[in-house]
This record gives structure tokens, C-alpha cells and sequence, in this order.
């Protein structure tokens, strides 16, 4: 009986309850000294009376609007919070990019989670050991400071390092003139930097988020190398809610979309490029084809000469302009600049005389492109990438007659020479002429958002440092800030190959790095042969890693010091996955736990430069009092938005304070819904010629071959019959921080997936362990769980990026559930592709049953 | 007097497992602490079980409750706990009566109950926090935080309801149907 009255009790313990104990903790929240403006402010908006309580007497969460941060999306979410505790989160209804996924649904376990950095740590022990000692912020900033002026003094401003995300990217770019140094670079090589560099080859465009299909009006959409289940749950909504499209995924390993109504082909991995390229060789050969796009707006009618540059005006003509390109033009059977001719020519090939008398072969783009493709016939293709010929012709009309539109990528399949890919994807767009058509691959519309830093000229010719908040640091404080960055002068193109940061700290190579700051990241597990990573970690004279959470790198790190959370702080920032150009606020929701002292970075990297370099702290606006946290969130931080805002108002003509409070209630503001046709119908593109490049000029200028081909993957392919491709892929429970936090103990997946073939081959049995040795990395292993599974091609193991093979010393302290299974960056061949500087996670491994 | 029920459709879910989550944390809040808050199907404390078949056509379903009209586990009750709450159709447990005897989890075909390791009693979709929605007049957390629109919560008697008019338009389907048990549960095959 009583073990029953025992139960009851228990179950009467209700939500209510668990409100009020929590109510209780947020009462005793200490309140800095200063902060209670913002105090009262936050408790406006979250008393009680804020939330609901229904007539069963169970109380709801009030909601305010914040941009997710569990991974790099920034979704509009509304944190729900009750108490001041965050519970849970729901969609943003009408948001241009609506939440949410697994990871989002996630975010109440991060809040107070044992793994979450509190205090200011210092290394103790080794680098590796974790053994920390808790510091106040003032020990560690200035010990950091000390150690800075003595590096700086020793090898220059250029000599500290910075790697980061994207969640704080916006105020990163202050950084590098905070600390002097160039060199603030990013994830970018194992995630979007092919990508990149093929839009702005093709389209005069780089960043993923600024050409994306139009997910609601498309007919057909084909993923390469791509899964909508990664991330962004916006274009999610967006697909969904088009009841009329179909998807297509190529992909070695079935992503959680094709649990849907997605169709599957599996593929070889690495093998991408020849599987695009063949179904340009049959849009060409089958003649379904937009000629007229491609005559209007492509430069597919360009003469190319021999040597593969184009034939211009002034090879015809002394004082010919080298930017008037030719083409043949069928009207008046004549050559023509290619913006004059009536009706340029597809396919044209001829010897054409120079100004100087001697002549040379020409052929139009379209014509080389059709040559290279041939080399992709089904037949040939489907040796390469083991996809069936009469699928790869069935895809091929399928795309062309539905009108289709292949994703552009970002975080694609990752076997280094996924530009190759994406050029072909881009060109195949362009052949169907559905750029920038409604259902097409389409342009975003520009929000102007301003730049917390641009460089600008004063009327004395000087360049100087313009903050957007008013703040001007001068040409002679600039140091190496505006120096090319330690990775571009490996990789000319690179928009961040974090690789190059590892030589120049293990050989010097450029010049010497010797302190790091790592912010928002990890790059254990984010980057090529995590071996490698923690060699440099172990060179470096100080490493510095701020974080929400103890993840791998801390470990080798000299000080942790604790990040806010989004939910802690405000953020305004432009939406980024959206066509339409639109801005969303993030607001501050909860304090952070009452037994931590965490501050945002971008405070705690002004404060270290104050101490290190004081003139550049305050040649950038920062005063000696901001050093008083609560000083600096009531004034300094709104400042920052509030220039924000002002750029963007004044920018769109809109009242600010209208602009403030729609932002405050609804999270978002659009300020443009898209309009298609726009580019390159009414205005130019950024390429060279203004026009979509079939045949990219500004490949040609790089030293790249303009045109798709198929390059092995960077690792060693695999040959004998325990040799397996590892392939690796994020799932929507997947992020760095989201994959240690509870959820993901049960949901989330730390085996490696086998194809139910391999396995009876094999002898090996679901639940197995086995052993996975890099075929390039010698000696380099992981062990884990084997799942078998028809989720994965034969010949290929897939397992989850930044999910399993956790090694940081808490977490195997804890004996975590994050410890299982393997991290693939450690397999993974550190070797960027020349002149891009794109690197691969996939690998390939030795198999052995344990 | 409304008769609710729900339609998960999976062809266009992602898996992203956002309402798995989303259950949890809203209406098993204090299970967060917990080493298995759910060990009777060792996962989280949620009202959502993922069904896997990794072999064939691999395929996931996300299964909760059927809100059965002639629901199993209301009959097999002995002290009335396990009830349909004739103002919205809903199955529903009365804490009051329930004794723990657990007779209503055995008794489900769709092991759609599970044990509450804290309070030893049978727990269900849906969770207090979700009805507490649903009183309020809105969707359930699993259909509200869902990105694919793979959810649909609402009353099935009335004919201009979403989920009236998707069940009417498209083929769906119900899980044992055999049974006889009558599930307010629809679902479209992927």
C-alpha cells in the first residue's frame, strides 16, 4: 500500500511542480551589478504571467524568438521558456527559414548540461591530459594577453591564428583587426568550398547561401552528393510543401530522406563528377537542351581558341577590347562581339586569322563542353560510378522534361573533388536553362546587409578600418590584418583550408603560427587527419578554446573559457537560407545558469586585446569599463545592433523602431520578396562576362581546366576484398554540440553500416565489432559497432560525422556515450585539392572482425 | 464534443526526429536527468517509439498511440483508469485510479505504452503538455514542431479539417487493422 500512496505521490509531482523547483533555481540567479535594466527587461517579457496555464492546470511555455545556434542554420525558432529555463522550442510560423529538427527539439539539455563550460579554466597538466585548474576571467585574460604580446614580439601580428563558425562569423571578421592577423580561417575546405568556388566560377557568386533551388515551385529536384536531412529545415518546408515535387538523391549511403518518397541511387563515392558529366552527355546528345537560354545567356557561344583562352576583339583587331568576347553569329554568317550578334552559334568551329596574320583553330564552348562529355557516355559513366547506364539516361531526360534543378551544394560529399561536381551541376542548370526561373536554381535577393568591418579609402588616400558601429581604426594599427591569409597563399582560391594553419604551425611553412584561438568549432572533428590537428595543438605556444561545451579540442587546450549560449544573448543577423532578402532578431531569452560565467566572445576577444594591444581594443570603440560584463550588455552590445539596424533600415527606408519592435514580436522582417528572372535576364552576373560560364573564365585565369572532369578521389581507392570507401554524412540529430547532449544516446547512430552483402561475404554479424585502418594514414584505427543494413551501397561503410569516437578525457572519464563508435577526420587523407584547397572526410580503410 | 485523431504521413518525413525530442522535452521534462528515462523501450522518455527495418526497402516509422475506438488497453483496465475521453476521442489514463498493474501495456498491439521509471505507471501519447496545447486549441508538440508537414493532429468528424480532407484525398492506411480496434491513427506509407 504504501509503495502504492508512494507512486501517487510521485505522479503528483507534476509538471507544476517541476516548474516551481525550477522557478526556484532561476529566483537565486545572481544579478551583475549594472545588469538590471536588462534584468527587468528579460523579466517584461518572461513572467509568469507570460506563459499559459490551461484550465488542467498544467502551465505552457511562454515563446520568443531566437535564430537556432545548434548548428551553423540559424533557423527561426521560438525558444519556449517557463521560469526562466528553456523547454523546448517550436517553429517560427511564416519565417523565411522556419526550424526545426532533432537538433533544435534538443536544445533544453544544453542549457545546464554537465559537460557545460562554466568558469575560466587553465591547463594544469600536459596538453592532452585535461587536466584543468578553474581561474577568474581576470587571470586568464590576462595571462592570455601576456602570452600574446609575447608571441606577437617574437614572430608578428600574423603569427596568431583564429578558427571559428559561422555562428559567430558576423563578428569574427572584427577579430582579425582586434588581434592584427590575417588569419581567421574557417571549416570551409570540409564543407562548402568546392561548392564556392564552382558558383563563382559559373555564376559569379560564392556563398551557398546565395543561390539555392527554389524548393516550393520545382518540378524536380536532383541532390548530388547532397541530402536535404543535413540542415536548414526551411528548404525542408519548402520541398514539403510542394506537392508536386519529385527528388532524386545520388548518394553512396541512403540519407533519412529516402526513408520518404525520395528515390535512392546509390553510387560509387568519389565518383560524382562522372555521373553529372554523363547526364550533360546525354542532355546534349538527346538535343534537350535550352538553346536559346544558352545563346541569350551563357557563354556557351564563345570562340575558344587552341590554348583554351577565348577569341576576343583584340586578337582580331589592333585597339580591340580583351573583354569583347567573339562568337560566330549564324544571321550574318560573320564573327561578332558576342553582346552585338543576332543569333550566335551553339556549334561553330573554324581557323580564324589574328591581327598579327597568323591563325588559329577555334570552336565554341558549347562544342568543348559536348567533346568533354562524350567522354561520359552512360556506358562509360556507369563503370566509373556502378550506377546502371539506363538509369543515368533515365535521370538525364527525367531532369531535362520536368524542368529540373540540381542543388548547387554546400556540405557535400566529401571526397576532395566535389568541384569538378558541382561546376557540372551548375553547367547542367544552366543547359536547362532554369536560372533564376521560377522552380529553378535561383538568385537571393541581396539584403545589404552591413559588414561589421569594411576597409575603406580617406580622402588622404589611406585605407582604414570602418566599423559599422562608427568606431575607425587607421592605416598604420592595421598591422597584418589585410595581408592574404596564411591558407590563399597556399591555395589561391581557398576560402579557408584550416590544413594550412596545421603546416605553417608543425613547419613553418609560410612563416610561423604559434598561438590559436578557437571559437564556436572543433576541429578534431571538423577537419582532415584529426592526427594532425592535435600534433599542431601540441606545438603552438598557446592555444586559447571557447566553447559552450568540452568537446575533443579542449583538451589540448591552455584555457577554456566559457560561451553563451544563442538563447543568452541577442543576435541580429540577415536570414540566410531564403531567395526573399530578409533579417531576423535573436532574442536573449534565458540567463545563463545561475553556478556559471560564461560571456559571449566577442567580449572576451575585446578584452584580450585590451590587455595585449590596448590601442587596437580602443582604436575599435572598446572603453576600460566594458571589462565590467554587465557594462558591456547594457551598452556596447546594443550598441552593435543598433548600428545594425540603423544600416539595414536606413538601407530599405523603414523606421527603425517599427523595424525593432516587428523583429522583436515576430522574430523576422522581409524586406524583399524574391523576383525572379532577375539575373542574368535584367542585370549581370559577377563572372567575367557577365553571363552563366559553361566555360568559366575565371577558372581558366586560376589555372584550373574550365571544364567538368572526373578526378579520382584524393585517398586510395580501394582494391581487395576487405578494403571498403568510409563515408561519412550528418543526419538532422547531427551537430558538433547536439550529438553530446541525451537525445542523441538513443536517437542517434554510432555504428558503422554495412551493406548486408559485405557482411555474409565476410562472416560478420550485426552488432559485430570491427576494426577500420586508414589505407593512407599507416597505423591510424578505430574500432566499432557494425549495423547491416541496406541503407549503404556494397563495397562502402558509412558512419556519422561529429557523432561517434569522441575521445576527450571527460567525456571518457564519464564513460560517455559519445566515446562509441569512431571519428572518420582521424581515417581522412590530408591532401586539398591545388589551387581550391577543398579537402575529403570520406577515406578509404582495411576492415578486420574483431 | 470533437473525435481527434492524427495522420503521420512518411513519405515526406525526413527522420530528422525533431517530434521524437520535442515530446520529450515537453511533457517529460523532470526525465532529463535520468540514465534511461525510458527503459521500457530503452530510448528517451517520449511517447514516440521509431520502428527501424534496416533490411529490404529500408523504412522508419514513427509510432505513438492509435487512439483506438475499441482500444485494448481501456479494456483490459480493472480499475477504470484507461479511459476514451468522450469530449475529444482521445485515450486517456486517470492517475487517480491507475494502480500500475501495467495489464493496459501488455495489452496494447502496438506497444504504444511505456513505463515511467519514476512513477512506475504507464505513460502515453499524449503527454500533459500536449493535451494542455490541445485545450489551448492548438497542434500537439510532434505536429507543431514538425519541418516536413509529415504530421497532422485534428478532428477526424469534421469534414473541413485538414486531417479530414488529407485522409479523404490520399490512400492511408491503419496499422492492424484486423484487431478491430478501430485506430485514429492514419498513416501514408513512403
Amino acid at each position: 500500500m504504501s509503495l502504492l500512496v508512494d507512486r501517487l505521490e510521485r505522479i503528483k509531482m507534476t509538471r507544476r511542480d517541476f516548474i516551481k523547483t525550477a522557478a526556484f533555481t532561476a529566483a537565486a540567479l545572481s544579478i551583475p551589478t549594472g545588469g538590471l535594466k536588462l534584468i527587468e527587461s528579460l523579466a517584461e517579457t518572461q513572467t509568469e504571467s507570460k506563459t499559459t496555464t490551461v484550465a488542467s492546470g498544467v502551465t505552457l511555455p511562454q515563446y520568443i524568438p531566437t535564430n537556432c545556434g545548434m548548428c551553423g542554420g540559424g533557423c527561426g525558432i521560438k525558444v519556449g521558456v517557463i521560469n526562466g529555463r528553456p523547454v523546448g522550442a517550436v517553429p517560427i510560423e511564416g519565417h523565411p527559414q522556419p526550424g526545426l529538427c532533432g537538433r533544435a527539439a534538443s536544445l533544453p539539455w544544453i542549457y545546464d548540461n554537465p559537460l557545460r563550460l562554466k568558469k575560466p579554466m587553465k591547463r594544469v597538466g600536459e596538453r592532452g591530459e585535461g587536466n584543468f585548474q578553474e581561474v577568474s576571467w581576470e587571470q586568464a585574460l590576462n595571462e592570455i594577453a601576456a602570452k600574446l604580446k609575447e608571441i606577437v614580439s617574437k614572430y608578428g601580428y600574423k603569427s596568431i591564428a583564429i578558427t571559428y563558425h559561422d555562428v559567430c562569423s558576423y563578428e569574427t571578421s572584427i577579430f582579425t583587426y582586434l588581434l592584427g592577423t590575417p588569419n581567421a580561417v574557417q571549416h570551409v575546405s570540409t564543407c562548402h568550398l568546392a561548392g564556392s568556388i564552382a558558383r563563382a566560377n559559373v555564376l559569379g557568386v560564392a556563398g551557398p547561401t546565395l543561390v539555392d533551388p527554389d524548393y516550393e515551385n520545382a518540378s524536380y529536384l536532383l541532390l548530388v552528393g547532397r541530402s536535404l536531412s543535413t540542415g536548414i529545415m526551411g528548404q525542408v518546408k519548402r520541398a514539403r510543401s510542394n506537392s508536386k515535387l519529385r527528388i532524386v538523391v545520388v548518394d553512396p549511403r541512403m540519407p533519412e530522406l529516402s526513408f520518404g518518397n525520395a528515390e535512392w541511387i546509390p553510387i560509387i563515392p568519389g565518383t560524382d563528377p562522372a555521373f553529372v558529366l554523363s547526364l550533360i552527355n546525354v542532355v546534349i546528345e538527346e538535343g534537350l537542351y535550352d538553346s536559346r537560354f544558352l545563346q541569350k545567356y551563357t557563354n556557351a557561344p564563345f570562340l575558344i581558341k587552341q590554348d583554351g583562352k577565348p577569341l576576343t576583339e583584340a586578337d582580331l583587331k589592333d585597339g580591340g577590347s580583351p573583354t569583347l568576347y567573339m562568337v560566330y553569329d549564324s544571321l550574318t554568317s560573320s564573327l561578332a562581339p558576342y553582346n552585338k550578334a543576332s543569333q550566335p552559334a551553339l556549334s561553330y568551329e573554324a581557323t580564324v586569322t589574328l591581327k598579327d596574320g597568323s591563325t588559329v583553330n577555334v570552336k565554341t564552348a558549347f562544342q568543348m563542353l559536348r567533346e568533354r562529355a562524350s567522354q561520359y557516355s552512360p556506358s562509360d559513366a556507369s563503370k566509373i560510378t556502378g550506377v546502371d547506364p539506363d538509369t543515368i539516361r533515365r535521370i538525364a531526360r527525367e531532369f531535362a522534361l520536368y524542368h529540373g534543378v540540381a542543388d548547387d551544394t554546400w556540405y557535400a560529399a566529401k571526397n576532395g573533388n566535389e568541384y569538378d561536381a558541382v561546376k557540372g551541376l551548375l553547367i547542367l542548370n544552366a543547359l536547362v536553362g532554369n536560372i533564376d526561373a521560377i522552380g529553378g536554381l535561383v538568385f537571393q535577393e541581396a539584403t545589404g546587409f552591413p559588414s561589421m568591418v569594411t576597409l575603406v579609402q580617406t580622402p588622404d588616400g589611406k585605407t582604414v578600418a570602418k566599423t559599422v558601429y562608427g568606431a575607425t581604426m587607421p592605416q598604420e594599427m592595421l598591422g597584418d590584418a589585410t595581408q592574404k591569409r596564411v591558407d590563399q597563399l597556399k591555395y589561391k582560391l581557398t576560402l579557408g583550408t584550416f590544413d594550412a594553419v596545421l603546416d605553417a604551425i608543425l613547419k613553418d611553412d609560410p612563416y610561423p603560427i604559434r598561438a590559436l584561438f578557437i571559437i564556436g568549432t572543433t576541429p578534431i572533428l571538423r577537419d582532415m587527419n584529426a592526427s594532425k590537428v592535435i600534433q599542431a595543438y601540441k606545438k603552438l605556444d598557446l592555444v586559447v578554446f571557447i566553447n559552450v561545451l568540452y568537446q575533443d579540442d579542449a583538451d589540448y587546450a591552455d584555457y577554456i573559457l566559457p560561451d553563451t549560449i544563442f538563447m543568452e544573448r541577442e543576435e541580429f543577423i540577415s536570414t540566410k537560407w531564403t531567395a526573399h532578402a530578409a533579417v531576423q532578431l535573436s532574442r536573449k531569452v534565458v540567463e545563463p545558469p545561475e553556478d556559471s560565467d560564461p560571456r559571449e566572445a566577442f567580449w572576451t576577444m575585446f578584452e584580450i586585446a585590451r590587455r595585449a594591444f590596448p590601442e587596437r581594443a580602443y582604436a575599435l570603440g572598446w572603453k576600460d569599463e566594458y571589462s565590467d560584463y554587465s557594462k558591456y550588455e547594457e551598452e556596447f552590445a546594443p550598441k552593435v545592433i543598433d548600428s545594425k539596424l540603423t544600416a539595414v533600415a536606413n538601407k530599405w527606408g523603414i523606421d527603425k523602431d517599427y523595424l525593432r519592435s516587428n523583429l522583436e514580436s515576430n522574430g523576422f522582417f522581409i524586406l524583399k520578396k524574391k523576383s525572379y528572372y532577375s539575373k542574368p535576364y535584367k542585370s549581370s552576373l559577377g563572372t567575367p562576362s557577365g553571363l552563366v560560364e559553361i566555360y568559366p573564365l575565371s577558372a581558366l585565369a586560376s589555372g584550373l581546366d574550365p571544364l567538368p572532369k572526373y578526378v579520382p578521389p584524393v585517398y586510395t581507392i580501394p582494391r581487395n576484398p576487405n578494403e571498403f570507401y568510409l563515408v561519412n554524412s550528418k543526419s538532422p540529430m547531427v551537430s558538433v554540440t547536439a550529438t553530446i547532449l541525451e537525445p542523441a544516446k538513443f536517437l542517434e547512430d554510432r555504428t558503422i553500416w554495412m551493406n548486408p552483402i559485405d557482411a555474409a561475404r565476410l562472416g560478420i554479424r550485426d552488432g559485430d565489432l570491427v576494426q577500420v585502418e586508414s589505407l593512407d594514414l599507416p597505423g591510424i584505427k578505430a574500432v566499432a559497432e557494425v549495423r547491416i543494413t541496406n541503407r549503404v551501397r556494397e563495397g562502402v561503410l558509412y558512419t556519422r560525422a561529429q557523432t561517434g569516437g569522441r575521445r576527450a578525457s571527460r567525456l571518457v572519464a564519464m564513460k560517455h556515450f559519445s566515446t562509441a563508435g569512431i571519428n572518420p577526420d582521424y581515417l581522412a587523407k590530408d591532401s586539398p585539392l591545388p589551387i581550391i584547397g577543398a579537402g575529403a572526410t570520406n577515406s578509404s580503410v582495411r576492415l578486420t572482425k574483431l | 464534443m470533437v473525435r481527434y485523431g492524427f495522420l503521420y504521413d512518411e513519405s515526406k518525413c525526413i527522420a530528422c526526429l525533431a517530434c521524437v525530442v520535442a515530446c520529450s522535452t515537453n511533457n517529460y521534462e523532470d526525465h532529463m536527468s535520468e540514465n534511461i528515462p525510458n527503459p521500457y523501450w530503452g530510448t528517451l522518455a517520449t511517447n514516440i517509439r521509431v520502428v527501424l527495418k534496416d533490411q529490404g526497402r529500408p523504412e522508419q516509422l514513427l509510432l505513438s498511440c492509435q487512439q483506438c475506438e475499441r482500444a485494448p488497453c481501456v479494456e483490459v483496465c480493472p480499475t477504470g483508469a484507461s479511459y476514451i475521453n468522450k469530449s475529444t476521442g482521445l485515450v486517456e489514463i486517470n492517475y487517480e485510479k491507475c494502480i500500475g498493474c501495467k495489464a493496459c501495456v501488455t495489452a496494447c498491439p502496438y506497444n504504444a505504452r511505456w513505463v515511467d521509471p519514476i512513477k512506475m505507471l504507464p505513460m502515453k501519447c499524449m503527454g500533459e503538455a500536449c493535451k494542455a496545447r490541445v485545450e489551448k486549441g492548438e497542434q500537439p508538440f510532434c505536429v507543431a514542431v514538425c519541418p516536413a508537414e509529415a504530421r497532422l493532429f485534428g478532428d477526424l468528424d469534421d469534414p473541413n479539417s485538414e486531417i479530414s480532407k488529407k485522409i479523404a484525398s490520399t490512400k492511408t492506411t491503419r496499422l492492424k487493422e484486423a484487431l478491430g480496434t478501430e485506430p485514429k491513427f492514419y498513416i501514408v506509407r513512403g
